[in-house]
């Protein structure tokens, strides 16, 4: 079932066309990563989808209601993390969970958030005084607190030490166990590859890919790479290898570029039909972070042609 | 939730110094100061009324425009710069609700530094209460009104702290001292009189003091009429111009 509908989302800033003819959707229980360089249209993409801001055309439909017209009854069961909000620095982190508490119908019990967030020795403390991954454990807690089904991140991890982010994931799948559907954007390609379901890379306010992390990956179409060594002139005899897209010899460093894993296959049976000897045989996958690159690179140069 | 949002809130104006200090602790010091140097017999500066009974309905109007000029917009505007406003919007709370509860907190420590005000007074002075109840709590809600929309004005068209620490600063003082808050009217040169009668708070001051003294409401129709016109027309762009980010 679909917890987010988004379809043809358009935003404008005056001329500024922030958001252009974007669609997606969300099943429940799942993640979605939105993924993309500062001012693609991210934070605006999921302001517009729980009605922070209004759309300039479009539809959205957020747990079957429309977030413009009816974002009071949505934040029932929607929580959320806004990006660089900082919550009344005065204020202790057990009246903010109280006061959070006091917003919902029925609400979990803090105490339990705090333990389970381990910040229970934090009760006390001054929000002002929390580090960084605390002060956004606590973000997490106030999103969860009303106990929601889809729950808004908008870079979580921004600014945490690679320690205190992974701590964070673990949080984020444990959600998800639950049922929870999660929508959130990042910067890390690493957060996303272990994260999300499903990703979208904006890139100027529209989708350049959209998909599980692997079809994202595919979209990019950056070749796998095969690298051996071998004391052997190899070139002519490669050279023969079905839908490769490059071969280069460097001493006794071969390296193949390829579209298909097939590539392995004809490859080790050529090197044994000639008897040729090879060692440190090895196959590399791309990477999200380069699917990502190149996906958002190929753009900007389509958009100079 | 109306009720934990304010209470949160009031603690954490209690926190902070600044409004502690202005609010509470600042006009009790004023009186302690000033009465002591003029006592409050009834001299030929002023007239069949004591000093000390000439400060408070004064000393009320300042405490007021601490709250309303400064305490909450800055809040207000605090809130909006670090995007408290905003996340809770992402809330089943109304916004209107927040907004609402600023203004109660800042209504209640207003009382609170009359309070502590009248009862220093008291404790001190011995003053005597020489109005009557009825007229003086009118004029304080029609100053109380007329200030806090001009402070909701304020909080709402501020895009940042900075800005509406800059923007109460030139409305606060020229009012604090200009009103006849702190000083008194009748010792000014005719000039600065003249400006001071395009302050707000300078007809506040006037009305309280008056009604204060024993004076009948409408014998200040000219300032029951200027502080209401200031309510309106300042709710009114308040309603019209109020950004919540």
């Amino acid at each position: 079932m679909d917890v987010i509908e988004v379809a043809g989302l358009s935003k404008y800033y005056g001329s500024l066309r922030a958001v252009e003819n974007v669609s997606f959707h969300v099943t429940e229980g799942s993640i979605l990563g939105i993924l993309g360089p500062n001012g693609a249209g991210k934070t605006t993409t999921l302001e517009c989808m729980i009605g922070l801001k209004k759309r300039t055309a479009g539809t959205i439909k957020v747990l079957g209601i429309d977030p413009e017209t009816n974002r009071h009854k949505l934040f029932n069961d929607v929580g959320v993390q806004l990006q660089e909000t900082v919550y009344q620095g005065g204020a202790k982190v057990f009246e903010l969970c109280q006061l959070f508490s006091a917003m919902y119908a029925k609400p979990l019990d803090y105490q339990i958030l705090l333990e389970r967030f381990d910040l229970a020795s934090k009760r006390k403390s001054a929000v002002a005084s929390l580090s960084g991954g605390q002060r956004q454990k606590l973000a997490i807690i106030l999103a969860l607190i009303g106990d929601p089904r889809l729950i808004v991140l908008d870079e979580l991890t921004t600014g945490l030490d690679p320690g205190a982010r992974r701590e964070i994931w673990t949080y984020i799948k444990e959600l998800r166990r639950e049922g929870r559907t999660i929508v959130m954007t990042t910067h890390y390609m690493e957060e996303a590859s272990v994260l999300c379901d499903t990703i979208c890379v904006f890139d100027k306010g529209q989708i350049a890919a959209y998909g599980t992390v692997d079809e994202v990956i595919a979209q990019a179409g950056i070749d796998l790479v095969i690298t051996f060594e071998s004391k052997n002139e190899l070139l002519p005899l490669l050279t023969k290898l079905p839908s490769i897209s490059h071969v280069q010899q460097d001493g006794r460093v071969v390296r193949i570029q390829t579209r298909t894993e097939q590539t392995l296959t004809d490859l080790i049976l050529l090197l044994r039909e000639a008897e040729i000897s090879y060692e440190k045989m090895r196959i590399t996958h791309p990477e999200l972070e380069e699917a990502f690159l190149k996906l958002v690179d190929d753009r900007e140069k389509g958009a100079v042609s | 939730m109306f009720r934990t949002l304010t209470i949160l809130e009031l603690k954490l104006q209690l926190r902070n110094f600044f409004t502690v200090f202005f609010a509470l602790a600042f006009p009790v010091l004023m009186l302690a100061v000033f009465g002591t140097m003029y006592g409050n017999e009834p001299s030929a500066v002023t007239g069949d009324k004591g000093a000390v009974d000439l400060m408070l309905p004064a000393y009320a109007c300042m405490i007021v425009a601490v709250t309303s000029i400064m305490s909450l917009p800055l809040t207000v505007a605090t809130y909006r710069e670090q995007k408290i406003l905003k996340r809770f919007m992402a809330t089943p709370i109304q916004p209107l609700q927040i907004l609402l509860s600023q203004v109660l907190v800042n209504c209640i420590t207003t009382l609170g530094g009359i309070a502590l005000l009248l009862i220093a007074a008291r404790l001190l002075y011995n003053v005597q209460f020489l109005g009557s109840i009825l007229p003086s709590l009118t004029a304080f809600l029609l100053v109380m009104a007329s200030m806090f929309s001009l402070g909701l004005v304020i909080a709402g068209v501020t895009p940042n702290a900075k800005a509406a620490s800059s923007l109460a600063y030139i409305i606060y003082f020229p009012m604090l001292f200009l009103s006849g808050a702190t000083i008194p009217l009748y010792i000014m040169p005719k000039a600065m009189v003249t400006m001071a009668n395009f302050l707000p708070l300078t007809h506040g001051v006037k009305l309280l003091s008056g009604v204060w003294l024993g004076g009948r409401l409408f014998d200040y129709g000219l300032e029951l009429a200027v502080l209401g016109a200031v309510m309106l027309v300042c709710l009114g762009a308040a309603l019209r111009f109020f950004r919540w980010e």
